[in-house]
């Protein structure tokens, strides 16, 4: 296990440098000058060259680029060029709301999807699978920011039950405001993962080894605990990896709808400021964020299943 | 397109309230209502906060809180006539025309217990005047600042220059104290030491900042509100939510198309106030054929205003003619521009080297729905001459980018302004050196830059609206742009929230805002 994990945390770097290189390319690549935009329409070339100076744009590009690798190598991530911060104490803000909505939303997919992919299971062809499948259908063709404004508009605006943006300052209200939001991005993963869940159910249940189970004349509650739900689990698996994985992509929009100022919103405005430290900085952060999510499902694998327990 | 802040300010808010609308309630505090202390106030906002340092930002997002941490010298007036006193209480012009003296008001004290005197002004104006800060151009005519005493500071200008007191109310020109007291300007923007109504209590950079009231602001009684907080909410439906939801009590630009929305939810009221924005239809002349005059009018006849007031503002603003705001004393009315008249496009279009058409771009930013609509509307006009455009969608970057370079053949742009003078905003749009190459029209008239540059040494303002008359009259023959329509400030804010009244600069005036219950 240890090595296999030493082994995972080593391919990290050809994937680190490689997401950074991509970046730095891409954005510098693009049309916008930083200078420009900061300063606007009146800055005198004086002033224009002295913030590119300033911020090092007028260095010749390998050597921009060694620098950004020198400092990602010390862990020094930069200077934000629009908020005059360093990225790491501006990660320091952005990062837990958007780990937080990830957790909840994640957690809320779980638990909405589980029961009912047993329920629709034990029922196949019935009015609750019925009703389901059609649900999926809806919520996988409803946009995230429609989700979003949805929700806002009946539990926060009606009902007053939750907050109708924002991110609050107490843990407590950190999470209350992250229910709504986590609703529209769990409803997005649900119709993928009760779909997955269903199919290995019933297969599970149809497979000679629960037959056997049932010869054996073993309970139906160890029947499904040990060897339907378990075996059902490891698709269940993959598909929420890669759901959670597309959700650092979905907290873009959802962190909009519902202004927290988590990564997503942290990386659009980079993008448009041409914030280049802060573009780079977020696009690693979100690799790393799908590489350690794909991590955790690699060695949740190995504890449900242990034909693919690593050595 | 960036905002453009220039200076100029307007004889505007009666014209403002004619721009159409005067239906929208704007809600001054109802009778027998007298203020009360107390309250936080949260403010939102599309945009982040970036710098405090007065001497750099060119965005609103940063001029505006700046305006409420620091004093000028002098504010705009109200009804946008000229200036009024704010830290200098007197000031005038010697004989000659080349020196101006400004009276500082006594006993004024920084945040930090220091009182404020001639040094702090001399030092303000000079870091302003360095070229590092963006806003140096507003202070290019002043050659020297003086102190003969502790109370006066005198400031000489090489050719007398009208627009002086003007300059010496804009945010750049903030009184920050000698030496930034002792800090770097870095360590200074983050932790602000002015004399203005509000002082910085805590900042998440990007995400909101929170200002409390200054206990010893010289204005005695202001301000009202116990603290002030900027949050950024960059979707326009959120903001609006919020306040109708409660969680905060300012939505600064709610969309043009939920004011009807807002208006009705009875819990939140619109402000409309006069703006000084104009927005054009941007045309590259140097570009073939757009280097035509005839070219330029046929689409400048080719653009149905009406429409696009309709379509995009909702109704709220006017069609515009001349170049300037009508919140300044130097718009000319009697300037109709050219009417939506496709026949008359037609004849334009004949005498040009292009009589049956051509195909061009039309440039809009990305999420800018209504730049989209806008060129959609545009393009099918201008298909009835023959002309066939192509809409090229860019993110609002690199769209900025291509105006600049003038890598392109028509977008959208628009003027905004600073200060309560004409001369900076008349220069920027009709100027090729006024800093933006003539926002970006790259159109050169020598005649019209001789007469904007003669204008700003004269100190009869008659005089001065005869040669603006003339410039606009000029410039709207050429039609180096297409003025689209003059665009009203709005905001949405709650009920409980009184005497909200921003500038036609801008300037949000917090001071004066108090909350009820």
């Amino acid at each position: 296990m240890l090595r296999f994990l030493i082994r995972r945390l080593l391919l990290l770097i050809p994937v680190v440098v490689g997401v950074a290189t991509l970046t730095f390319m891409l954005m510098h690549m693009t049309p916008g000058d930083p200078a420009r935009t900061y300063l606007g329409d009146r800055a005198s070339p004086q002033a224009l060259a002295a913030l590119r100076h300033q911020w090092g744009l007028d260095q010749p590009l390998w050597r921009q680029y060694l620098a950004f690798m020198g400092g990602l190598a010390t862990g020094n991530l930069g200077q934000s060029m629009f908020f005059h911060d360093s990225i790491v104490s501006l990660l320091a803000i952005r990062l837990p709301p958007t780990l937080l909505l990830m957790a909840i939303a994640t957690l809320f997919s779980i638990l909405i999807s589980v029961p009912l992919a047993v329920w629709m299971a034990l029922s196949r062809g019935g009015a609750v699978d019925t009703a389901v499948r059609s649900f999926n259908s809806v919520a996988q063709g409803t946009p995230l920011f429609f989700t979003g404004a949805v929700l806002i508009a009946v539990f926060s605006l009606k009902l007053h039950w939750f907050p109708v943006a924002g991110y609050g300052k107490t843990f407590g209200e950190h999470v209350v405001s992250l229910i709504l939001p986590s609703i529209a991005v769990a409803l997005v993963i649900i119709p993928f993962l009760i779909r997955g869940l269903r199919g290995a159910l019933i297969d599970a249940l149809n497979s000679e080894f629960v037959n056997f189970a049932k010869a054996k004349g073993l309970s139906r509650r160890a029947i499904w605990t040990h060897y339907a739900l378990r075996n059902a689990a490891i698709p269940g698996i993959s598909i929420l990896g890669i759901q959670v994985g597309y959700l650092a992509g979905g907290s873009l929009v959802i962190e909009n709808v519902f202004a927290i100022p988590g990564m997503g919103t942290f990386l659009m405005k980079g993008i448009l400021n041409r914030d280049f430290p802060v573009v780079q900085a977020s696009a690693l952060i979100f690799a790393l964020l799908v590489i350690f999510v794909y991590l955790l499902t690699d060695i949740a694998y190995g504890l449900f299943d242990p034909r693919v327990r690593v050595k | 397109m960036k905002t453009t802040r220039v200076t100029a300010r307007l004889a505007g808010l009666a014209v403002g309230l004619a721009l159409g609308v005067s239906a929208l309630a704007v809600t001054r505090a109802s009778a027998a209502d007298t203020p009360q202390k107390g309250g936080d106030l949260i403010m939102l906002r599309a945009e982040q906060l970036r710098t405090l340092l007065p001497s750099q930002p060119t965005d609103n997002a940063s001029i505006w809180p700046i305006e409420e941490v620091f004093n000028t010298l002098l504010v705009p007036k109200q009804d946008g006539s000229g200036v009024a006193p704010s830290l200098a209480t007197s000031w005038e012009q010697s004989k000659d025309g080349l020196d101006w003296t400004f009276h500082l008001r006594h006993g004024v004290k920084f945040t930090n217990g220091q009182e404020m005197t001639s040094k702090d002004v001399k030092f303000s104006i000079e870091e302003t005047s360095k070229p590092s800060s963006p806003f140096a151009f507003i202070n290019a005519a002043i050659t020297k600042v003086t102190t003969p005493d502790a109370y006066t500071v005198v400031i000489h200008t090489a050719k007398p220059f009208a627009p002086l007191p003007a300059d010496m109310a804009i945010f750049a020109n903030s009184i920050v104290p000698y030496d930034y007291a002792g800090m770097t300007p870095e360590a200074f923007s983050k932790k602000p030491i002015g004399t203005g109504p509000f002082m910085l209590k805590s900042w998440t950079p990007g995400v909101e900042a929170t200002f409390e009231r200054n206990p010893n602001y010289w204005d005695k009684g202001k301000p009202y509100l116990d603290s002030i907080t900027f949050k950024v909410v960059a979707d326009s439906n959120t903001r609006a939510n919020e306040v109708q939801g409660g969680q905060a009590q300012i939505d600064e630009f709610p969309a043009f198309s939920s004011i009807t929305a807002l208006q009705n939810s009875g819990t939140a009221k619109i402000g409309t106030y006069a703006s000084s924005r104009v927005d054009f239809l941007s045309i590259n002349t140097q570009k073939k054929p757009f280097d035509n005059v005839d070219v330029r009018r046929a689409i400048a006849s080719a653009v149905d205003k009406n429409t696009l007031v309709k379509v995009v503002l909702f109704g709220h603003g006017k069609p515009a003619g001349a170049y300037m705001s009508p919140s300044s004393w130097s718009h000319d009315p009697s300037i109709t521009g050219y009417p939506y008249d496709l026949k008359a496009a037609k004849a334009f279009l004949a005498k040009s080297p292009v009589p049956d058409g051509f195909k061009a771009t039309i440039t809009v930013a990305s999420g800018n729905s209504d730049q989209q609509t806008m060129a959609q509307i545009i393009q099918a006009s201008l298909a009835k001459l023959g002309i066939k455009i192509t809409i090229q969608t860019l993110d609002p970057s690199a769209a900025y980018d291509a105006k600049q370079n003038g890598n392109y053949d028509m977008g959208f742009s628009y003027d905004t302004t600073d200060i309560v003078d004409p001369d900076e905003i008349i220069r920027f749009t009709g100027s090729y050196d006024g800093g933006s190459h003539g926002l970006y029209s790259f159109y050169k008239n020598k005649e019209i830059d001789s007469w904007i540059a003669k204008a700003a040494t004269l100190n009869d303002q008659d005089a001065r609206q005869k040669i603006y008359f003339k410039v606009e009259k000029a410039w709207n023959e050429a039609q180096p742009l297409v003025p689209l329509f003059y665009t009203p400030e709005l905001y949405a804010y709650a009920s409980n929230v009184h005497d909200f009244h921003p500038f036609v600069t801008g300037n949000y005036n917090l001071a004066d805002v108090w909350m009820s219950k």
